[in-house]
């Protein structure tokens, strides 16, 4: 095969007009294969940063929908094994980068996968969707509001599919509550629970926030390994002396990068929370924490993060240790309480909730979604809000005070400082892009 | 790390102009002290501490903040923890209140005496929350052509962009096509004209057009293009099966009907998943069809109606029931439990009792669904009622377990065979532990299993809980029984279940289980527990979770590792004061051993610098002063692990008998605080000198504090000193008017405050002794001053110290 997938694309594609390019489907059927999966119908893949969630086995995949066909780290020895892996396990020679961008504009990638560290997703979905490519991204979707809302315009902008992924507002036991998110669904909508709800995401309705994912104060300055380039591993975050723990794995417990557990898993858990009190096209107007006062650079522990919805609606989350005592309810309304394991206060509510319709109807797989390019059921608009909810909750904690939110203008009201914290600079060029 | 910042502190100290620290009002203070106290604060807990203190920085700006900039190490150090907190909290603080200039200005003047680079970025980074604009500017980029030109023109066309979106449905490009009509709809373009306008292009578009078209209108909900849908959906291929979901999103009563009439068919599967999110009252449309629809149409409606709960058809599903088509009766006898009601259930009671084994399932759901709206026991009685009626009771045995009542575990009991047996394996009533015990003791698993669940879900105290997961686990034979109860395990976290399941991190089978089980017990343990246990267990845990390395694990090893990290290794070896020592004292604990204790050493063990009382005992003996004292100050130090701890101090007693009646006294140690003691009498509170002198109750602190005690015995006088308050301060003999036992030789002594005989109240020496039997208190700090065996002078001065 000298002649390579893409090349043949544009070539195709050379003579049409303004706002024509052809279609994978068109070209399958030129390359006169009608019913095999055309080289042009095979979707692929390249994922960007393979040293934990990359390289676990729900995403170190490839097969006759999606090929895996490229790989990138900056450091090497996860590279190596990487590419090793995938010829291994999947008999695939794939191209190996250090550098993201080319990864992005390798004409032979379909789909981004960007699963690197949350300091970088912002920069590289925006390249990858300004390249054209289809965005699936790790969760959290964005470190900074700001990001979250280029991202979110760079996909609509390019005509993008783009995927945030976490998945319990559409599959999944959903932690502690032993049911997937549809009843939760059904029922909030039905109004038997009335109305504002709170939403209390606790260890005692079912969830854990990894408090260790804390970072540590007074790190030593080591030597860096030979294997890794921190300076781009760091890329748009400020430059720190390395120490091992602000990396791999442990990156998580630094502001720079991420935000200890509320920053990684809060997603998880407020996402469908966002979603099942409908609140997709919408942010909480307040932020409020109760936590001991946050190093600038170690992220560390806190006791409750609320947030307060226009309509009364709240989300409360409770850190590790201080749980609410008792028997407490996961969502609590005017009319009803659910709680852990879906216990709920109304009689009968498993029989009630069947005989209400089904929520309604979603793209829930990804290869469908870039196929028929309709949008996936967490993508880069609802994936940015519940995003938001998690960085407004990270903003409050470094300020260690009260936010008002706009959502309108996704600001914080009559605080600037906080809103420096929405708007994050960046080292050196990195800022270009985004 | 900790001396680098003394020795910063200390140069400040130098520094500073000597005031009192305990000045509250900010003015009277010199920065170098507010730097200095805050510091010492450094990080603050809590919000209002983080104001105050910040506001004490903020208000003696921009000195303050020239002083701690001054502070900072180079990176190398390793040490600027508490600076940098003072430093960002200060700057966070200030950043919307009045003293914003003045922060900003003591960091502008002192970034260049930071003393590296790294220091400076941080000053640069704190700077940047003071700035009025956001300096991060945004580039536009080329985007991918010829999307993003075209998103830019319709963005700048706004509301007139419709126009060019109906262009776009045109494009052949899919993904163009796709973008423009989802800015319409991101953008609140779409309305009956534009849908209209777009809908023109329908014919002319290919398949895929087609579908994309078909979609946005029904994601957009319009209505009015509905018979466009219709068409689509009778011309088949692709663009149909868009339009049954369009048609389900746009719902209405033309739309229903079209959606049923195409169950059965060729797309049923699409159209029976339309009518379950359909949004409306099905009821009329799904009674009329199902009484004329034949063949497969009549199966979907039947599966429709299970699933919707349209109980209105209850009466056309019975008849069903007898179809001559096996696949007809069949389909509505798995509907009959989405269908029927209450009134349903005598009917579907005697199908449920004539079933053949095929029916079985069904006829029960349904007989279950008749009593969805009774409460417990109205569907105990209703259950019953309809049981004695029928010939194979065991068929409703499920339904009575269900009912979790006192009455249906009787009912089960007495039946006495295996059907009931296992319909008891479902109660959740308590009451049903004792049979399954039985039969768990017997070799049935599946009993066990039943058992261990009741257990878990029941015994609310935690000891408890964990002895009668013990017993089961022995009875346990195969590793799922086991991992059953090692999880189970892991919800009583007790220093004995840490102990009983780290014996299994070595068996192959288990040993993932009892990791998480072990991080889980040792992260919210009730129980103090060995150092060097929790770091062998630990690490074995570490081991086998790293082992199998499956993506959970890691953030298991993760969260162990940081829990080892945490474990305070310092061994705590008492010594006595140089007071104490002067006087006299004597350790008779210093932390590690129970060297000069006699009596339970199996239940009272030194755990990381404390004797701790490990399990609840019962009456399985004390643990006594290997010496006897006759007069002597005892002074401890005791923590309450759990709430309701109960235990005493023995005096002058000997071993083995009740000092509260044979020794001459116990003195009471109780968090009477516990709601459990509300009916408490007043001699039995904490200090007391039980049964004979009240104490003065107290306050205890929380659970896991130390309070200090202090029990002064002398001749007859008992003085007891808790927390540093006398609580106690009395003579026994005087509390009696000499009547340690009822004069008249009776069993009722009107003489004590407890009308009980104390015969060993005046004996002449013995063994201080820890009486207890239940586990979560703490010892520590234990030391004695023996005052010999004569009394009589130290009595009296005792007494005139008290004057």
């Amino acid at each position: 095969m000298s002649i390579n997938r893409r090349t043949f694309l544009q070539r195709g594609a050379a003579g049409a007009a303004l706002f024509t390019i052809l279609p994978r489907k068109v070209l399958g059927k030129m390359g006169g294969a009608n019913d095999i999966i055309a080289p042009s119908d095979q979707l692929t893949r390249g994922i960007i940063g393979v040293g934990g969630i990359g390289r676990s086995p729900q995403h170190f995949v490839s097969d006759q929908s999606c090929r895996m066909v490229a790989l990138c780290d900056v450091d090497q020895n996860h590279l190596d094994a990487g590419v090793e892996a995938a010829k291994k396990t999947f008999n695939e020679t794939v191209k190996a980068y250090h550098d993201f961008r080319e990864l992005i504009h390798d004409e032979n990638v379909d789909i981004v996968h960007i699963a690197t560290p949350s300091h970088w997703h912002g920069i590289m979905a925006v390249e990858a969707a300004n390249a054209g490519k289809d965005i699936m991204c790790e969760k959290p979707m964005t470190r900074t509001i700001g990001e979250g809302r280029r991202v979110e315009e760079a996909v609509k902008r390019n005509g993008r599919i783009f995927r945030l992924d976490t998945w319990f507002r559409f599959k999944d036991t959903f932690y502690g509550l032993g049911t997937d998110v549809r009843p939760l669904k059904k029922l909030v909508d039905s109004g038997l629970l009335g109305w504002p709800l709170t939403v209390r995401i606790s260890g005692a309705t079912g969830f854990t926030w990894k408090f260790f994912w804390t970072g540590k104060e007074n790190l030593e300055v080591q030597p860096i390994p030979k294997e890794l380039d921190y300076d781009f591993w760091l890329g748009p975050a400020p430059y720190k002396p390395y120490n091992v723990h602000r990396t791999h794995g442990t990156f998580r417990g630094y502001w720079d990068y991420d935000g200890g557990g509320l920053g990684d898993m809060g997603q998880h858990y407020i996402d469908p929370v966002q979603y099942f009190l409908g609140k997709d096209d919408t942010f909480p107007i307040k932020v409020e924490v109760d936590a001991p006062q946050q190093h600038h650079d170690a992220v560390g522990t806190w006791r409750s993060v609320t947030y307060t919805y226009e309509d009364g609606c709240k989300i409360i989350l409770e850190g590790e240790g201080y749980e609410s005592a008792g028997k407490v309810p996961y969502i609590e309304g005017p009319k009803g309480k659910v709680y852990k394991g879906f216990e709920c206060t109304i009689p009968n509510v498993m029989e009630v909730i069947n005989e209400l319709p089904e929520p309604a109807p979603r793209v829930t797989d990804f290869l469908e979604s870039v196929r028929t390019r309709r949008q996936f059921a967490l993508n880069e608009s609802n994936g940015h809000h519940s995003a938001t909810i998690v960085n407004m909750g990270v903003c409050a904690l470094r300020l260690n005070r009260t936010l008002h939110f706009d959502p309108k203008t996704q600001l914080f009201l009559n605080d600037d400082a906080a809103n420096r914290l929405v708007f994050q600079p960046m080292r050196g060029e990195w800022g270009k892009y985004i | 790390m900790k001396k680098i910042l003394n020795i910063l502190l200390a140069a400040i100290l130098m520094m500073t102009v000597s005031m009192p620290l305990s000045a509250q009002d900010d003015r009277q203070r010199t920065p170098e002290t507010i730097v200095q106290d805050v510091l010492a604060l450094m990080p603050t807990q809590n919000q209002s501490d983080f104001n105050r203190e910040m506001n004490s920085l903020a208000q003696a700006a921009p000195k303050s903040i020239e002083l701690l900039v001054a502070m900072l190490q180079p990176a190398e150090k390793a040490c600027n923890n508490k600076v940098e907190y003072a430093i960002s909290g200060v700057v966070a603080y200030a950043s919307n209140t009045q003293y914003r200039d003045a922060v900003k200005e003591g960091l502008a003047n002192s970034i260049s005496k930071t003393p590296d680079q790294t220091a400076k970025d941080f000053i640069q980074q704190q700077l940047r929350l003071f700035s009025d604009q956001n300096d991060v500017e945004y580039t536009e980029h080329e985007g991918a052509a010829p999307y993003a030109a075209a998103y830019d023109k319709l963005k700048s066309l706004g509301k007139d962009a419709g126009a060019e979106v109906v262009k776009a449905v045109k494009s052949k490009d899919h993904a163009y096509r796709m973008q423009a009509l989802k800015f319409a709809t991101d953008y609140n373009l779409v309305n009956d004209e534009l849908a209209s306008q777009v809908a023109k292009k329908y014919n002319s578009c290919k398949e895929e057009g087609k579908v994309d078209i078909i979609n946005w209108l029904g994601d957009n909900k319009v209505t009015n293009q509905k018979p466009l849908m219709m068409k689509a959906l009778k011309k088949g291929g692709a663009p149909a099966v868009a339009a049954i979901e369009a048609l389900g999103r746009v719902g209405g009563q033309d739309a229903e009907e079209a959606l049923i009439a195409q169950l059965g068919g060729e797309y049923n599967e699409q159209a029976f998943a339309a009518l379950q999110s359909f949004n409306a009252n099905l009821d009329e449309k799904v009674a009329s069809s199902l009484s004329t629809a034949t063949g497969a149409q009549q199966l979907a409606l039947l599966k429709l109606a299970d699933s919707r709960r349209i109980k209105k058809v209850s009466g056309q599903v019975f008849d069903l029931l007898n179809n001559s088509d096996a696949e007809v009766s069949k389909a509505a006898r798995e509907a009959l439990s989405g269908v029927v009601t209450n009134k349903d259930a005598s009917r579907v009671a005697s199908l449920l009792d004539k079933a053949n084994n095929d029916e079985l399932a069904a006829y029960k759901n349904a007989f279950d669904a008749c009593l969805n709206s009774l409460n417990n026991n109205e569907k105990f009685q209703a259950i019953n009622a309809e049981m004695q009626k029928a010939q194979n009771k065991d068929r409703f045995y499920d339904a009575l377990a269900a009912t979790n009542t006192d009455e249906s575990v009787e009912v089960l009991q007495q039946a006495n065979n295996d059907a009931a047996l296992k319909a008891l394996m479902k109660s959740s009533n308590y009451k049903a532990s004792a049979p399954l015990l039985e039969a768990a003791k017997n070799g049935n698993e599946e009993a066990l299993n039943a058992y261990v669940a009741l257990v878990n879900a029941n015994e609310g105290n935690k000891d408890n809980r964990y002895n009668l997961l013990a017993e089961a686990l022995k009875l346990a034979k195969n590793s799922d029984a086991k991992k059953n109860i090692i999880n189970s395990m892991a919800e009583t976290p007790t220093r004995s279940a840490f102990i009983t399941v780290g014996e299994f991190l070595n068996d192959k089978d288990l040993a993932i289980t009892a990791a998480y089980a072990e991080k889980q017990i040792q992260a919210k343990s009730l129980d103090d527990i060995e150092v060097d246990l929790v770091k062998k267990n630990l690490n074995k845990s570490i081991d086998a979770l790293k082992a199998r390395g499956a993506a959970d694990d890691m953030y298991a090893v993760d969260a162990i590792k940081k829990a080892l990290a945490e474990l305070d290794e310092s061994s705590p070896l008492y010594v006595l004061s140089d007071e104490e020592k002067k006087e006299g004292f004597e350790v008779l604990f210093d932390g590690t051993n129970l060297d000069n204790f006699v009596g339970n050493k199996t239940n009272y063990v030194p755990i990381n610098g404390a004797i701790y009382v490990t399990a609840d005992y019962g009456s399985g003996g004390n643990l006594y002063t290997v010496k006897e004292y006759r007069n002597f100050v005892f002074r401890f130090e005791f923590c309450f692990m759990r709430p309701g701890v109960n235990n005493g101090i023995g005096v002058r007693t000997p071993m083995g008998v009740d000092a509260a009646y044979d020794g001459m006294c116990e003195v009471q140690v109780l968090d009477h605080d516990d709601p459990i003691y509300s009916g408490l009498r007043e001699y039995q509170v904490h200090g007391s000198v039980y049964g004979v002198i009240p104490a003065k109750r107290i306050k205890h602190k929380g659970l896991g504090e130390w309070g200090t005690e202090e029990i002064r015995v002398e001749g007859d006088h008992v003085t007891v000193t808790v927390n540093g308050e006398v609580i106690v301060d009395g003579d026994i003999r005087e509390a009696c008017q000499g009547h340690n036992v009822d004069p008249n030789g009776g069993d009722s002594n009107p003489y004590t405050v407890d009308h009980r005989n104390h015969p060993g109240m005046f004996n002449q020496k013995g063994h201080i002794g820890f009486l207890g039997h239940g586990t979560g208190v703490k010892f520590r700090n234990v030391r004695v001053l023996d005052l010999g065996d004569k009394d009589a002078k130290l009595k009296s001065k005792s007494k005139s110290k008290k004057k």
